[in-house]
């Protein structure tokens, strides 16, 4: 064996297991305590007022009630990441590190982008009423 | 075999200072162990669930009433399902604030934004089966968010070819929920353990 290095087995297997059981366990005790809710049968005739969307798209929902056609911003986003490797022009870290230097901007980016999305998705869950006029959450 | 497999996944070898778990926390391994929770409680929720408009809500009913653990069952599965979209986020948020994205890790990274969009369609999909009235006014709001981009009306006509939470449109949510994507999320987890291997293991430079 180099030096540095360790066997995986049973070294890195034991982290991994331990990792799969803790989420596990959290995972099976959380569903003990936090029942699934379960509304009134499906009817296109009662239309709830206000409704919305699934709490993973509820950011775009909220964007999209300010314009329609904001729905290219999230259209430029998602190109934005998918071209993440080709628009960074600095060579790779030596080293894995969090933040590297050579991708401020990008690091940047990455965290407005998911202050923007949470704080949209709040904003649509908590502070939107009927006719999606805003509330106060309190 | 199980085993020989698992330790084929693996390196043989780590460095040390990279067993920490400050640098990844874990955040991809737990994101496919929420995967196997879902599939594990999902097949279990399959012997009970019956996808027509008049069957759904009241096979949900008697799932939650009449079958022992039924309604822990369901609560497992979309606490699962709210946990592995979160942990997939997350993951990809730590890739990229670490620059793990970067070449020679570009192929890995479209198999991950691959994952991560398949992620969001399974729950997507997943929200219409039980029939409630949430379920029936997300999903159509989720439509009309689709409708407004691009090319959206057509794949709306190919979702919902009757309007949403009819048969037809009922089928084929069933369908892509419990067969076609959970199938490519597997097939794309797979390339995507078999891309860090072949990229040098789990963290960079290892």
């Amino acid at each position: 064996m180099k030096r540095g290095y360790l066997k995986s087995s049973p070294h890195f297997f034991r982290l991994i297991k331990i990792a799969l059981a803790v989420t596990v366990v959290a995972v099976m005790l959380l569903a003990a305590l936090v029942p699934a809710p379960l509304q009134d049968q499906a009817n296109l005739a009662r239309v709830p007022n206000p409704v919305k969307s699934a709490w993973f798209l509820l950011w775009i929902q909220e964007l999209v009630s300010y314009s329609k056609y904001l729905i290219y911003l999230v259209l430029a986003l998602a190109a934005c990441f998918l071209a993440l490797p080709w628009l960074s022009r600095s060579a790779p870290p030596q080293h894995a590190c969090w933040f590297p230097r050579e991708s401020r901007g990008i690091t940047r980016a990455a965290l407005l982008s998911c202050v923007l999305v949470l704080s949209l998705t709040l904003l649509a869950m908590f502070c939107r009423g009927a006719n999606w006029q805003f509330v106060s959450p309190f | 075999m199980i085993k020989d497999f698992l330790r084929h996944l693996f390196p043989r070898a780590v460095l040390q200072r990279d067993l920490t778990l400050s640098y990844t926390l874990c955040l991809g391994g737990l994101a496919f162990t929420s995967l196997m929770l879902l599939a594990a409680s999902g097949a279990l929720l399959l012997f009970h669930y019956q996808p027509t408009p008049a069957a759904a809500y009241p096979s949900i009913l008697l799932l939650e009433s009449s079958v022992w653990g039924g309604r822990y069952l369901r609560s497992l599965h979309r606490l699962a399902s709210h946990l592995f979209l979160v942990l997939i986020v997350l993951h990809t948020l730590r890739v990229i604030l670490t620059g793990a994205y970067q070449k020679p890790r570009q192929l890995n990274w479209l198999v991950g934004c691959a994952l991560l969009l398949l992620a969001v369609f399974e729950g997507y999909t997943g929200y219409l089966l039980p029939m409630d009235q949430l379920a029936l006014w997300a999903t159509q709001t989720g439509m009309e968010l689709l409708h407004i981009m691009p090319l959206g009306g057509a794949l709306r006509a190919v979702l919902v070819p009757d309007g949403v939470g009819e048969p037809a449109s009922l089928l084929r949510f069933y369908v892509l929920h419990i067969l076609m994507v959970p199938g490519a999320l597997l097939f794309l987890s797979g390339l995507h353990f078999y891309r860090i291997r072949k990229n040098k293991g789990v963290l960079p430079y290892l």
